[in-house]
């Protein structure tokens, strides 16, 4: 009994980080932006696809596959930037968040077509392998999940923090104009800020897939929901209360199967985003919800 | 140009509107005469009940500029509310569209409480969310919906004696329900309810320094799309006989936001126009299903890099974006004024 739920807790932490990481990303794109977006999941679904056929066509190594994900997800962010957001800094926000849909639609149905709309079978680049850490089961692939949130995580943290080009790009989220007066290309840092939460999103839709060991195009809604639902819980701009926000949601996830059925564990992410934004709109953020 | 067109359109209407609602009417009333194409006929029903569906997300999204996406929710509840009561307890189809309607706007009144306090674009998330919970426990609760069978045998409603089935007859009741909704909802947008729900729209804080209640009209603005939504819903049912989760799902909230957003927003009319497009698209590309929400998306795109406020949406308004008011603005200077 003690086990099954310290197996439910590891588990939820495993997918708990992966959500996390999608969260991070998705926390970038708004900061960066100014604008939340629709896309996100479709980008993770993308960067999944991306690590499938490299897996698949070049070889079952799990570096190159992070790479193909990083890669196409930058791509996809580069072109959501164009088609949703370079024109619209002026506009009324609900036009770009609408263009974001539509792009959603057409990424995922473009998807459907060309990849196929079943659902694939994931290659396991690394061997299933077990560890007891003083009877805690753990396996390679949780490992695999933890060690690439992390070190993506401090990536990020050492980029906006300890780099000019990150100072730059705190800037532009706190204030676009005064960091255009400030000799900033606000154009430039915002496109690749973007960018960067789109590749940490897809770096998060290949984890997702190894750890559930398939894929299939239609994924993406629910993941743009998961980590839009995580990075409330963080305050929507704040990196790492939105890494929180995606841990807390593996784990009520995980924990909730173990009380109702498995069918339902999609209902607890957006009950418990209800249940937050009934009750602390702010989640862990101190600062006051603002104009998202 | 086109606002030429539609201030003439409207000025021609405006001035000949009861004769032009009578011709109206007539040519919907004869039409399934005039076409005797059972065919054509199920396509109208089906840009019928849409334009209604659309219309009521209009309210929602074109009238107080909150941002429902996941209309496709408050379908199931009316759909579901219809079909469980009528199978099981056998309830009277007239009064069940009432029913339906209320439950559905109950519904629609929770749904907008977590997030009267922010911004609209938590409420679309949320109603997305929603959407997708709502199906996921028709799906699940097997005792009440039949689970992933959905429920069959949903009986036809019966008016003066004559049992209803089948589009010919089913179009009366969706042609009925078009024109009460375009009547009450006329009603609605020009009284006071309605101006408050477009103040909102335009500036929100504006509104409120001018003493609009925005909390209380947003919600009633929730509770009136979702009973609409609901009632068509009920309507749905019994016209297919059957319903099941999965006619229900986000795929079919953004169809519904597709029309509003293609045909536009804030304006009576345009859902209708949009409902209208969208099902030919459905029919033309039919031997290409899975092209069809590629169109829709890329229409979706184009429709907000041209011309954000829709085909026939309101063109003076925040719908249209920034561009459409700053040409209004721009007017001649002419010689000799200070």
């Amino acid at each position: 009994m003690d086990n099954y739920y310290i197996m439910q807790i590891i588990n939820g932490l495993a997918q708990g980080s992966i959500y996390a990481l999608m969260a991070i990303g998705y926390s970038v794109v708004v900061g960066v932006v100014g604008l939340v977006t629709f896309t996100h999941g479709e980008v993770i679904m993308l960067g999944a696809y991306a690590a499938y056929y490299t897996f698949t066509f070049i070889g079952e190594n799990i570096v190159l596959g992070m790479l193909a994900s990083f890669l196409a997800a930058w791509l996809v962010g580069v072109v959501v930037y164009k088609i949703c957001y370079e024109k619209f800094f002026d506009s009324p926000r609900h036009i770009p968040l609408i263009c974001t849909i539509g792009l959603s639609m057409l990424l995922k149905n473009l998807a459907q077509i060309i990849f196929g709309p079943n659902m694939k079978a994931m290659p396991q680049p690394i061997n299933l392998k077990f560890y007891n850490i003083s009877g805690v089961r753990i396996n390679t692939i949780q490992i695999l999940i933890f060690a690439t949130v992390l070190v993506l995580s401090l990536g990020l943290y050492i980029l906006n923090n300890k780099t000019r080009w990150g100072i730059q790009l705190r800037a532009v989220s706190q204030d676009r104009k005064a960091a255009a007066l400030m000799g900033i290309n606000v154009n430039r840092t915002t496109l690749i800020g973007n960018s960067i939460g789109c590749s940490l999103g897809g770096v998060a839709g290949m984890l997702l897939s190894i750890y559930y060991q398939s894929l299939v195009p239609t994924m993406g809604g629910i993941l743009g929901l998961k980590a839009f639902s995580s990075s409330v819980l963080g305050g929507l701009t704040e990196a790492p209360a939105s890494a929180l926000g995606g841990v807390l949601i593996g784990l009520t996830e995980n924990l909730g199967i173990s009380v109702l059925s498995n069918s339902y564990r999609d209902v607890f992410a957006f009950v418990f985003l209800v249940l937050v934004l009934t009750i602390r709109p702010q989640g862990f953020s101190r600062k006051v919800v603002g104009r998202p | 140009m086109i606002e030429n067109v539609h201030r003439k359109i409207k000025a021609f209407y405006e001035r000949h509107s009861i004769k032009v609602n009578i011709i109206l009417i007539l040519i919907s009333i004869l039409l399934p005469y005039i076409i005797n194409s059972n065919y054509i006929v199920g396509i109208l029903c089906r840009v019928l009940m849409y334009s209604v569906l659309a219309g009521s997300l209009n309210i929602i999204n074109g009238y107080s500029g909150q941002f429902n996406i996941g209309h496709a929710g408050f379908f199931c509840i009316g759909a579901y509310t219809e079909a469980v009561l009528a199978t099981r307890y056998g309830w009277n189809f007239w009064l069940l569209l009432l029913i339906a309607g209320i439950f559905t706007s109950l519904v629609g009144f929770l749904i907008s409480l977590p997030t009267l306090r922010l911004r609209g674009i938590y409420l679309a998330i949320v109603t997305l969310g929603f959407s997708e919970i709502i199906r996921i426990i028709a799906l699940n609760w097997t005792s009440v919906t039949g689970g992933p069978m959905g429920v069959k045998g949903i009986p036809s409603p019966i008016f003066l004696g004559i049992r209803i089935s089948g589009s010919s007859r089913y179009y009366y009741i969706f042609l009925a329900l078009a024109i009460l909704f375009i009547f009450i909802t006329n009603r609605v947008i020009t009284s006071r309810i309605g101006r408050a729900w477009i103040s909102i729209r335009e500036d929100e804080l504006a509104a409120k320094s001018l003493g609009v209640e925005s909390s209380f009209y947003k919600s009633i603005n929730f509770m009136y799309g979702a009973f609409w939504a609901g009632v068509m819903g009920a309507a749905y049912a019994p016209y297919y006989k059957f319903i099941a989760s999965d006619m229900f799902t986000l795929d079919e909230g953004f169809n519904i936001l597709s029309m509003v957003i293609i045909g536009g927003q804030g304006t009576l009319v345009g859902p209708f126009v949009g409902s209208l497009i969208v099902n030919i698209i459905t029919e033309v590309f039919r031997f290409a299903a899975q092209y069809r929400m590629v169109v829709y998306a890329i229409l979706i795109i184009t429709m907000m890099w041209l011309r954000p406020q829709g085909l026939v949406g309101a063109y003076d308004s925040i719908l249209a974006g920034n561009r459409a008011r700053r040409k209004l603005k721009r007017k001649p200077v002419k010689v000799g004024d200070k």
